[in-house]
């Protein structure tokens, strides 16, 4: 890369730079918090309307899965936040870089189970299509409706966020001027925002009620 | 940063990822409790002080800007109004299953329960 080229992407003002990057990845945030309420309404609706069949529908997800997803998700957040630590000093940038890309591991980990999952419900005819293996129970039906959405409409978000830490761990590891800290904080602002998204969706899919 | 500051920084943040499989794992327990309406409570209260943990430490709320924390008040308030509003719109509404729903999957609850403007 020239000169001239790398100072295209590096801006005169490089803190005002970081400020404004991750000023508009938190007002993006705020966007997208409102996207995924627009669910957690439907979802509290139908759970107070047809609470029963809420928990006959959430014992029938797989727990373990869910509960190991869930901390394969919560370690990712701490080492992507490690990664922004290390982005700090550009004395550390292979240990951003090692990060970042550890971290981009997990989330390919946490879409494997996912998947693992979803193929164990297809078999169980879970999905609420045709041969709805809860067609009898009130409320259940809507259950996994809601299961799905939220769960693929989550997976997608995290896929997007995968690719976007992937490029900057390369990007780091080559040391493109670009990739500055305060860029690579707000790519972990999504990371961290797709976590928090899980956070509330493990105990409202998987934990309705596990006695009885 | 330097490189000692870097290793506080690192224990910070092993300790708040360690808070929240702890917070997880306690979440999971309390789903096998009888509680009643108490299940819903105690999930939803450790995911709330999970995404705090997240939002604070990680996300670095704590020591951002006024402009960020604004951003962040104002999405969370947002939210929860508009949460509350709908909530009084389907509060107060008779539940009709709509044309593609088995009758068995959303039964009318207007017989089992009076809901007030219906007739």
């Amino acid at each position: 890369m020239t000169a001239a080229t790398a100072a295209a992407f590096v801006p005169a003002d490089v803190a005002h730079d970081g400020r404004a990057a991750k000023l508009g990845m938190w007002i993006f945030l705020a966007t997208e918090l409102l996207f995924f309420g627009g669910l957690l309404v439907a979802y509290a609706y139908a759970r107070t309307h047809w609470p029963e069949g809420f928990a006959i529908a959430s014992r029938r997800t797989d727990v373990v899965l869910g509960t190991v997803n869930t901390g394969v998700l919560l370690t990712s957040s701490a080492v992507i936040a490690f990664a922004v630590a290390c982005a700090e000093d550009p004395a550390q940038r292979r240990w951003t870089a090692r990060a970042l890309a550890l971290t981009a591991v997990l989330g390919v980990v946490f879409l494997a189970v996912k998947g693992v999952e979803y193929a164990h419900e297809w078999r169980e005819h879970l999905f609420p299509l045709a041969g709805f293996a809860l067609a009898d129970v009130a409320g259940a039906g809507l259950f996994f409706l809601l299961y799905f959405v939220m769960t693929g409409l989550h997976a997608l978000h995290l896929l997007i966020g995968i690719a976007g830490v992937c490029v900057f761990a390369g990007a780091t590891r080559i040391a493109k001027p670009w990739a500055t800290a305060p860029r690579v904080e707000a790519m972990a602002l999504y990371w961290h925002f797709v976590d928090v998204v899980w956070i509330l969706l493990y105990p409202l899919l998987y934990l309705v009620e596990r006695h009885a | 940063m330097k490189h000692a500051c870097l290793r506080d920084h690192a224990r910070a943040l092993a300790v708040a990822w360690a808070a929240l499989l702890a917070l997880m794992l306690a979440s999971l327990g309390s789903a096998y409790l009888r509680l009643g309406a108490g299940n819903a409570a105690v999930g939803l209260a450790i995911a709330v002080i999970k995404s705090a943990i997240v939002v604070w430490l990680f996300m670095r709320l704590r020591t951002s800007s006024a402009t960020v924390r604004i951003v962040a008040a104002t999405a969370l308030a947002t939210l929860l109004l508009l949460i509350g509003l709908a909530s009084v719109d389907y509060a107060t509404r008779p539940v009709e299953p709509a044309a593609y729903e088995l009758p068995r999957q959303t039964p009318s609850l207007a017989g089992a329960r009076p809901v007030q403007g219906a007739r």
